[in-house]
């Protein structure tokens, strides 16, 4: 059983990470519900295993435990498929994930800017997983190379090719949306 | 340093990942080359969009709540320690622990009524006494829709005759909350000021249902 002092270091280095993890868990599963439940289930498990994580920063400690469970969690779904997906809740989220757009005042520049938005959240969906990680990763919660390389379980060398590959699938999708919107350049 | 090479370090440039030797030679091949001059102009572009399409989001309250309730300090019912000593006792059983976890999100389980016609109006406000009896802890909201937000009009009255207003008064004193879909009243005719106060508007009955469920954690119950 784990002491008090451990729960409260838990507590301490752990806990504060719960918006980054559930973050993580929307872009990796694609599904409010589901990044709840995997998240959940993180938690459980790095409370369990806290003994064996050493030193201050357990971000990218906690964040490799929610990958984990995320990619279990999907798993386990492919398995035994929900009985009711509902195409169009999910297909809503595709654009909106509950975030705030602030409006420019110029309405044309902030049409182009949710237009962008939106395509940028669509395709960054669409990328296969294990770049969609390790953008989410970079730019969303700001890891390094070699935190990305801890938490996906990769060489640095890999980190570094799925970046950019990553990158490039995007600029590609992007670029074409955006022309089919009539908002390119 | 060549094109190629360029191209393959570009990404961990922009990242800033690049040590300061190779940097310094990337940066003389910039500005010798306007290709990679302009691939490193895009790349730059799209990380901007990139991180003005992602944004760090908060975790919803329910999660943040059981969370917080599971591993903060502050004093727990008998039932929560109990039932983590049966969790720890069970190593390695994920799905076991995760059933115990769920027994425990019960005190604050949420629930949405879904109310789509008057005529049940009055059983399901029976079946929510009676919920709230069983679990005094649930959270429930009531959503109207159809014809179901008869009973929160001004003056509704039951098959009895019997005024609905003070008791939905009741139950929201007990927590539970109302809400009227506003697309309903617009294709019904109906002014927004004869919903009772003690109700809200919601725009549209069905994406407050989803959103409940998808975003909130509530379970669905139709009436």
């Amino acid at each position: 059983m784990l002491d008090e002092l451990e729960r409260a270091r838990f507590e301490r280095l752990v806990l504060p990470h719960m918006d980054a993890a559930f973050s993580l868990a929307r872009w990796l599963t694609r599904d409010a519900a589901q990044a709840q439940d995997a998240v959940q289930e993180a938690y459980l498990r790095a409370f369990r295993f806290f003994g064996t994580f050493r030193g201050e920063d357990a971000r990218p400690w906690i964040l490799g435990v929610v990958r984990n469970a995320c990619y279990r969690l999907l798993e386990r779904e492919r398995a035994e498929p929900a009985a009711q997906f509902d195409e169009q809740a999910h297909g809503e989220e595709a654009v909106a994930p509950g975030t705030v757009v602030r409006f420019p005042l110029d309405p044309e520049a902030a049409a182009i800017a949710r237009a962008e938005r939106e395509l940028v959240q669509r395709y960054l969906r669409a990328l296969p997983p294990e770049y969609r990680e390790a953008l989410v990763l970079r730019e969303l919660h700001g890891c390094s190379y070699r935190e990305i390389a801890q938490i996906a379980d990769i060489p640095l060398g890999t980190v570094m090719s799925r970046l950019a590959r990553g990158r490039r699938l995007l600029q590609r999708a992007l670029a074409a949306g955006l022309e089919e919107r009539g908002t390119g350049t | 340093m060549s094109c190629k090479e360029t191209t393959r370090l570009l990404d961990a440039y922009v990242d800033g990942e690049l040590d300061l030797a190779a940097g310094l030679h990337l940066e003389e091949h910039l500005q010798s080359c306007a290709h990679c001059g302009a691939s490193l102009a895009r790349l730059k572009a799209l990380r901007t969009s990139l991180r003005r399409g992602v944004e760090l989001e908060t975790a919803p309250d329910g999660l943040r709540s059981r969370l917080r309730a599971r591993f903060s300090a502050p004093a727990r019912g008998p039932g929560l320690s109990r039932g983590w000593g049966l969790a720890l006792a069970a190593p390695g059983i994920a799905a076991l622990a995760l059933a115990l976890w769920l027994g425990f999100a019960v005190p604050e389980a949420r629930v949405v009524y879904h109310i789509t016609s008057s005529a049940t109006a009055s059983t399901a406000l029976r079946n929510l006494a009676n919920h709230l009896q069983a679990a005094p802890k649930v959270k429930i909201v009531v959503v109207a829709h159809n014809d179901g937000v008869d009973f929160l009009l001004r003056g509704a009255r039951d098959a009895s005759g019997e005024a609905f207003e003070p008791a939905v008064r009741r139950f929201l004193e007990r927590g539970v909350e109302f809400r009227v879909c506003n697309n309903t009243l617009e294709r019904r005719g109906i002014n927004a000021s004869r919903v009772i106060p003690a109700a809200a508007l919601v725009p549209s009955g069905i994406a407050e249902i989803g959103r409940l469920q998808s975003q909130e954690g509530y379970s669905y119950m139709r009436l």
